[in-house]
C-alpha cells in the first residue's frame, strides 16, 4: 500500500527508495556534465554542489510526508519520557504538585455536583419550591412558618394560578404491632399525588393514585426501602399483606428504592383531603401542620409565585380575623427553592470551598510551570545544540508540550488515585442535616472528563510558556553562554518570580480563609454558654403511645414525669436530675407576653420553659435574686416564675423584678394550660445561651412543670461519668415507670451541640486548611526551587565577591534578602487581596471579624517564617561556596 | 545561482510541476530538465527544492509514483498525475491567470 500507514510500518523501504530516487538524479546530472565535456572529476563535483547538502534534501522530503510526523511524535513520547526519568526527582515534585491540585479540586467539584446540580432524584425539582410564611416586624423579619393549616392548604390549591401540581404532607407517630410487641416508625400522610409529583417509580408494586385514601376505599400504604431492609429483611413477599398500624389494618402496594427520601419518612398513608377522610383529623392541636411543596408552572417565576400565593394567604387570614396564634400582625408569604430548603447556607461553604481549592490548582500549575521553566533554561544549551542540527522551532516546542502532556497524563492518574481517598475522607467529615439523604456523592464520569480537562489545560499552561521561552532565545548566545542559561537567564528569571509571587499571593489568601475559619470555629466552641454542656445527658420522652391524647391532663403528667426524674436521680453516676422540655442551648418555646400594671407592647416576647425544681442547680445556673422552685411550688403547681437576667434588664429595668406578675399569652390558646393565670417572679438567674450557640441569651421564663399537661418533657441530667453510658440506665427507669413510654432522642448535651452547631463550620475549617497546608507546601517547594536556581546562576558571581573577600555573613544576607524580596512582594498582594476575598465570606464567619488582625499578622508570621527557611538552605550553600570552584564552574 | 537564471517564482513550483508531469509519466530529474528547456533556460530548479515538493505533492495525493526503467534501461521513480492532481492543477492555473492578469494591469496602469 502506498499510504503513509504503509510507509509507516515500511520505514527501511521507504529509506532507501529515497536514497535511489535521489542518486538516479544525481547520476543522470554527472552524465550531463560529462556529455558537456567536464572530466569525470569536475562533473561528479559540480552535480554534488548543484545538489546542496544531499542529506538537508533527503529531511526535506521526509519532512513532507504526514507519516514521518506520526513517527517524530512517538519518538518525542519516548524521549520525553527517557530525558523525565533521566531527572526524577523534577519529574516526581511536578507531577505529585499537578496531581494534589487535580485531586482536590476533582473532590470539591465531586460534592459541589452532588449537591448542587443533582442532588435529588425527582422530576423537575428545580420548579419545586416551598412556601415561608415571614413575619415582618421588630426585631427583624423571620421564617414563622414553612407548615400551613388544612384551610389554607385547600385554599392555596383551589386558588392559585402559578402552580402545575402541588403536595401536602404531615408526619406522625406510627405504631405497628405484629402481636409480639409494638414499634414506633416515623410515617406521614402525603396527598394521593405526593409519588407522581416526585417522579421516582416504586421499586415494587405501586404508588399512591388519586382515587387512594378517598373515604370508603380500602387503606393502604406505602413503605420506604431502610425500613424494608431492617424491619422485613427485603422480603418481596410482604408486598400485599395486611399491617396493623395506629390499630388499623393497612395493605402494603409499595415499597420505594433506595435513592428515595420524599417526605422524610418511612412509611407513607395517602391523605385525601376531602372531609371525613382518612388523616384529616390532626394528630396533635396545632392547626399548622400541612407542609407543602409545588411544582411552579413553566415560565412562572418565584415573584410572581409568592405574590399570588401571598393574596390567597392574606385574604384568607382576614376572613378568619386574623387569628393571632398563626399569623402575625404583618406578613409575607415567600417562595424558596426546595434545593435552597435543603441545602440552605452550606451552598455558600461549599462554592467558598470550590474558590480556594482552584486556587490551589493554580498554585499547582505555577509550580510545575515554575519547575519546567528551571529545567528549560538549564536545558537552553542542549536545545540551542538542537537548533542548530536543524531542528525546526515546531518541532522543539512541541517536544517540550509533550512532556509536560507526559507529566500531565501522569499527574492526572495520580490526582484520580487523591480524589478517590480525598472523597472518602471527606464524605466522612461531611455534615448530614444541608445534604439531602438521597445525594449520592462520588466520582462521577462528569468529574471524570473535569479532572482530565483540568490536565490538558495544565499541560497547556506549564507547557507553552518554557516551550516559547526555550525557542525564543538566541540559540548562539546559549551556545556561547555557560551551558547554565546566562542567555536567558534574566527574562526567564523575571517571569520565574513573577510565578512565585503569583503563588505567595494566592498561598496568602488560601492561608488567611483557613485562618478566619480556624477563628470563627474557636470562637464558636469556645462561646460562654451559661451552663456546662460537659457530663450533661438528655433524653427526650414521648408519651404519645396511649394515643395522642393520653396523660393529657396536667396532674398524669406530672406524676409520670416526677417518677422518671426520681429514678433517674437515684442512678449510680447521676449528679442531678430534672424535668424540662428544651434542651440546652435551645430552650423554650416563645411567647407574647404581658406584665400586670403595664400596658403590653406587641413587641413583648419571652422564651417559656417548664421545669422542675433541680434544673437550676442541673444547669449550673447563678441565683441573682430572690430564690429558686421548691418542692411545694412544684408539687402544688403554684403559679410563679422565676426569669433570667435578660428578662429582668429588659421589661424592669432598674425596677424590682420580684414580685412582679407575668401572663403568657400562648397559653391562652393552648388546651390543658391555665389560661388568662399570671406567674409571679420569685427569682431572677444568670443568663444562658438558649436560643443557640451564637445567639445573644433571649429574656426566658421558667415555670413549674406542674402547670400544665401540654407537651412532652425531657430529663436532663449532670453526670459524674461519661453521659452517653448512662443512656441504657435511663431508658430503663423511663421503661420501669411506663413500659409504652419511648426516648425519642437522647445522648449527651456535648454530642447535640456537635451535630446541631460545630459540625458544618468543622468541615469547613477542615477543608480549608486541608488545602491552606498543601498549598502551603508547594509554595514552600516553588520558593525554595527558584532561590535555589537564582543562586545556581550566580555562583560566578558568588565565587568573585569571595574571592574579593566578602564574608560568608553576607553572601548569606544576600540570598535572604532576594527571596525576601519575593516573599514580601507576594504576602503584600495576598494581603490585599484577602481584605477584598474574606469580606464574601463574612456570612460563613460567625463570631470573627473578616478582617481579624490576629489571624492576619499570624498568617504573614507564619509564612515570613516558613518562606525564610525554604531560602536558607540555597543561602548557606551559597555561602559556602568555594571561590576556586566557583570560577573554574563554566 | 548562475547570472540570468531565475529560481522559480515562490509558490508557483508545484504549479510547474503538476504542469509538466500532466504530459505524462515522468522521472525527477527530467522535471528539472523540462523546466529549464521549456522555460528556456529561465527558470532552475533546485533539487534541495524539486524533491521535498514532489514528495508533498504525492502526500496529498496530487500526484503517484512508481518505479520503472528508462529508456537506457535503469531504475527511476516516476511520478503521474492522479485524478486530483488533475482538478488542482486546473484550479492553480485559473488562479494564476487571475493573478497575472491583475498583474499585468497594474503594470500597464502605473506607466
Amino acid at each position: 500500500m502506498n499510504g503513509w500507514l504503509g510507509r509507516l510500518f515500511h520505514k527501511r523501504r521507504t529509506e532507501k527508495r529515497l536514497d535511489a530516487e535521489l542518486r538516479f538524479h544525481l547520476e543522470q546530472k554527472v552524465q550531463d556534465y560529462v556529455a558537456a565535456g567536464f572530466s569525470a572529476e569536475e562533473a561528479g563535483r559540480r552535480a554534488n554542489l548543484a545538489f546542496g547538502g544531499l542529506e538537508q534534501v533527503k529531511q526535506d522530503c521526509r519532512d513532507a510526508r504526514v507519516e514521518n510526523h506520526v513517527q517524530d511524535f512517538l519518538r518525542d513520547f519516548q524521549y520525553a519520557f527517557r530525558s523525565l526519568a533521566k531527572d526524577r526527582r523534577f519529574a516526581l515534585v511536578a507531577v505529585f504538585a499537578l496531581a494534589l491540585g487535580i485531586g482536590a479540586t476533582t473532590v470539591m467539584f465531586s460534592v459541589l455536583y452532588a449537591v448542587v446540580v443533582d442532588p435529588f432524584p425527582y422530576r423537575d425539582f428545580r420548579r419545586a419550591v416551598v412556601y415561608e410564611l415571614r413575619k415582618l416586624d421588630a426585631p427583624r423579619d423571620d421564617a414563622v412558618r414553612y407548615h400551613y393549616t388544612m384551610p389554607e392548604f385547600l385554599a392555596i390549591r383551589e386558588q392559585n394560578d402559578v402552580f402545575e401540581e402541588i403536595v401536602g404532607n404531615y408526619q406522625l407517630d406510627v405504631l405497628y404491632s405484629d402481636g409480639k410487641g409494638t414499634r414506633r416508625f416515623l410515617g406521614g400522610y402525603v396527598t394521593a399525588n405526593g409519588f407522581e409529583f416526585l417522579g421516582v417509580p416504586p421499586l415494587l408494586g405501586r404508588y399512591f393514585s388519586p382515587g387512594d385514601g378517598k373515604p370508603g376505599t380500602p387503606y393502604v400504604f406505602m413503605m420506604n426501602f431502610t425500613l424494608w431492609q431492617a424491619e422485613f429483611n427485603g422480603d418481596p413477599r410482604i408486598l400485599g399483606k395486611t399491617f396493623f398500624l395506629n390499630g388499623k389494618p393497612r395493605t402494603l402496594i409499595g415499597i420505594m428504592p433506595k435513592r428515595f427520601n420524599g417526605y422524610g419518612s418511612s412509611l407513607w398513608f395517602p391523605m385525601d383531603l376531602s372531609p371525613g377522610a382518612d388523616g384529616t383529623v390532626f394528630p396533635v392541636k396545632d392547626p399548622t401542620l400541612i407542609w407543602m411543596c409545588a411544582r411552579l408552572k413553566k415560565g412562572v417565576g418565584r415573584p410572581r409565585a409568592s405574590a399570588d400565593v401571598d393574596a390567597i394567604v392574606h385574604r384568607l387570614a382576614q376572613a378568619q380575623g386574623n387569628p393571632e396564634e398563626i399569623y402575625p400582625k404583618r406578613f409575607q408569604m415567600f417562595t424558596r427553592t426546595l434545593l435552597d430548603f435543603v441545602v440552605g447556607d452550606f451552598k455558600g461553604t461549599l462554592y467558598a470551598l470550590l474558590a480556594a481549592v482552584s486556587m490551589l490548582l493554580l498554585i499547582a500549575c505555577g509550580n510545575v510551570a515554575n519547575l519546567l521553566l528551571a529545567r528549560a533554561t538549564v536545558r537552553e544549551r542542549e536545545i540551542a545544540v538542537r537548533a542548530s542540527m536543524g531542528a525546526s522551532p515546531a518541532r522543539l516546542v512541541r517536544q517540550l508540550l509533550v512532556e509536560s502532556f507526559a507529566l500531565a497524563a501522569a499527574a492526572c492518574l495520580a490526582g484520580c488515585l487523591f480524589a478517590y481517598l480525598g472523597l472518602k475522607g471527606l464524605v466522612a467529615i461531611l455534615p448530614r442535616g444541608p445534604i439531602p439523604e438521597e445525594t449520592i456523592i462520588g466520582m462521577n464520569p462528569a468529574v471524570l472528563v473535569f479532572a482530565l480537562s483540568i490536565a490538558v489545560l495544565a499541560t497547556l499552561v506549564c507547557g507553552v510558556a518554557p516551550a516559547l521561552h526555550s525557542v525564543r532565545g538566541n540559540s548562539l548566545l546559549a551556545l556561547a553562554g555557560s551551558g547554565k542559561g546566562s542567555g536567558g537567564g534574566f527574562r526567564h528569571g523575571k517571569l520565574r518570580s513573577g510565578l512565585v509571587i503569583a503563588e505567595v499571593a494566592l498561598s496568602i489568601v488560601l492561608l488567611t480563609g483557613a485562618g478566619l475559619m480556624m477563628r470563627s470555629f474557636f470562637a464558636l466552641t469556645h462561646v460562654d454558654l451559661g451552663f456546662k454542656p460537659e457530663r450533661m445527658l438528655y433524653a427526650r420522652i414521648s408519651t404519645a403511645e396511649h394515643g395522642p391524647f393520653s396523660y393529657e391532663t396536667a396532674a398524669k403528667k406530672k406524676v409520670f414525669y416526677e417518677q422518671v426524674v426520681q429514678r433517674v436521680a437515684r442512678l449510680p453516676g447521676v449528679v442531678s436530675a430534672t424535668i424540662s422540655v428544651g434542651v440546652p442551648p435551645l430552650d423554650g418555646a416563645g411567647s407574647e407576653i404581658s406584665i400586670l400594671g403595664k400596658s403590653r407592647s406587641a413587641d413583648w416576647v419571652s422564651a417559656v420553659d417548664l421545669c422542675s425544681e433541680r434544673y437550676f442547680q442541673t444547669l449550673g445556673l447563678r441565683l441573682v435574686r430572690g430564690r429558686t422552685f421548691s418542692n411545694t411550688d412544684i408539687d402544688s403547681a403554684l403559679h410563679l416564675a422565676v426569669i433570667n437576667e435578660e428578662f429582668a434588664r429588659i421589661y424592669f429595668g432598674a425596677e424590682n423584678p420580684l414580685g412582679q406578675k407575668i401572663k403568657f399569652n400562648v397559653f391562652d390558646q393552648l388546651p390543658e394550660t391555665p389560661h388568662d393565670a399570671y406567674f409571679e417572679v420569685v427569682g431572677v438567674v444568670s443568663n444562658f445561651r438558649n436560643r443557640g450557640v451564637l445567639e445573644r441569651p433571649a429574656p426566658e421564663a421558667f415555670l413549674p412543670h406542674s402547670i400544665t399537661g401540654f407537651e412532652d418533657r425531657t430529663i436532663l441530667a449532670t453526670t459524674a461519668v461519661e453521659p452517653r453510658s448512662l443512656l441504657a440506665a435511663v431508658q430503663r427507669e423511663i421503661w420501669s415507670v411506663d413500659s409504652s413510654a419511648a426516648v425519642t432522642q437522647s445522648g449527651s448535651i456535648q454530642d447535640f451541640l456537635s451535630e446541631f452547631a460545630y459540625t458544618k463550620p468543622q468541615f469547613g475549617v477542615i477543608a480549608t486548611s486541608t488545602f491552606a497546608g498543601i498549598g502551603l507546601a508547594l509554595v514552600l517547594v516553588g520558593i525554595f526551587s527558584v532561590m535555589a536556581y537564582t543562586v545556581a546562576l550566580q555562583t560566578h558571581e558568588i565565587g568573585i565577591r569571595i574571592a574579593l573577600g566578602a564574608q560568608r555573613r553576607d553572601v548569606l544576607t544576600m540570598v535572604l534578602r532576594q527571596g525576601l524580596r519575593l516573599i514580601s512582594a507576594g504576602m503584600l498582594i495576598g494581603v490585599m487581596a484577602s481584605l477584598g476575598l474574606t469580606r464574601l465570606l463574612s456570612r460563613q464567619l460567625p463570631g470573627v471579624s473578616a478582617t481579624d488582625p490576629l489571624t492576619y499578622s499570624g498568617v504573614v508570621l507564619l509564612f515570613l517564617a516558613v518562606g525564610l527557611t525554604a531560602c536558607m538552605l540555597p543561602a548557606r550553600r551559597a555561602s559556602r561556596c568555594d571561590p576556586l570552584v566557583a570560577l573554574h564552574y563554566e | 545561482m548562475e547570472q540570468g537564471k531565475a529560481e522559480v517564482l515562490k509558490g508557483t513550483l508545484d504549479m510547474l510541476i503538476l504542469k509538466v508531469v500532466a504530459l505524462g509519466p515522468i522521472h525527477g530529474y527530467a522535471i528539472s530538465q523540462r523546466i529549464q528547456q521549456i522555460s528556456k533556460d529561465l527558470f532552475q530548479v533546485p533539487e534541495g527544492s524539486l524533491y521535498p515538493a514532489l514528495h508533498r505533492l504525492e502526500d496529498r495525493g496530487w500526484l503517484q509514483a512508481k518505479w520503472e526503467e528508462t529508456e537506457t534501461g535503469r531504475d527511476a521513480k516516476f511520478y503521474s498525475l492522479t485524478r486530483a492532481g488533475k482538478k488542482r492543477l486546473s484550479a492553480e492555473m485559473v488562479n494564476w491567470e487571475r493573478l497575472s492578469e491583475a498583474v499585468a494591469l497594474i503594470l500597464s496602469t502605473a506607466e
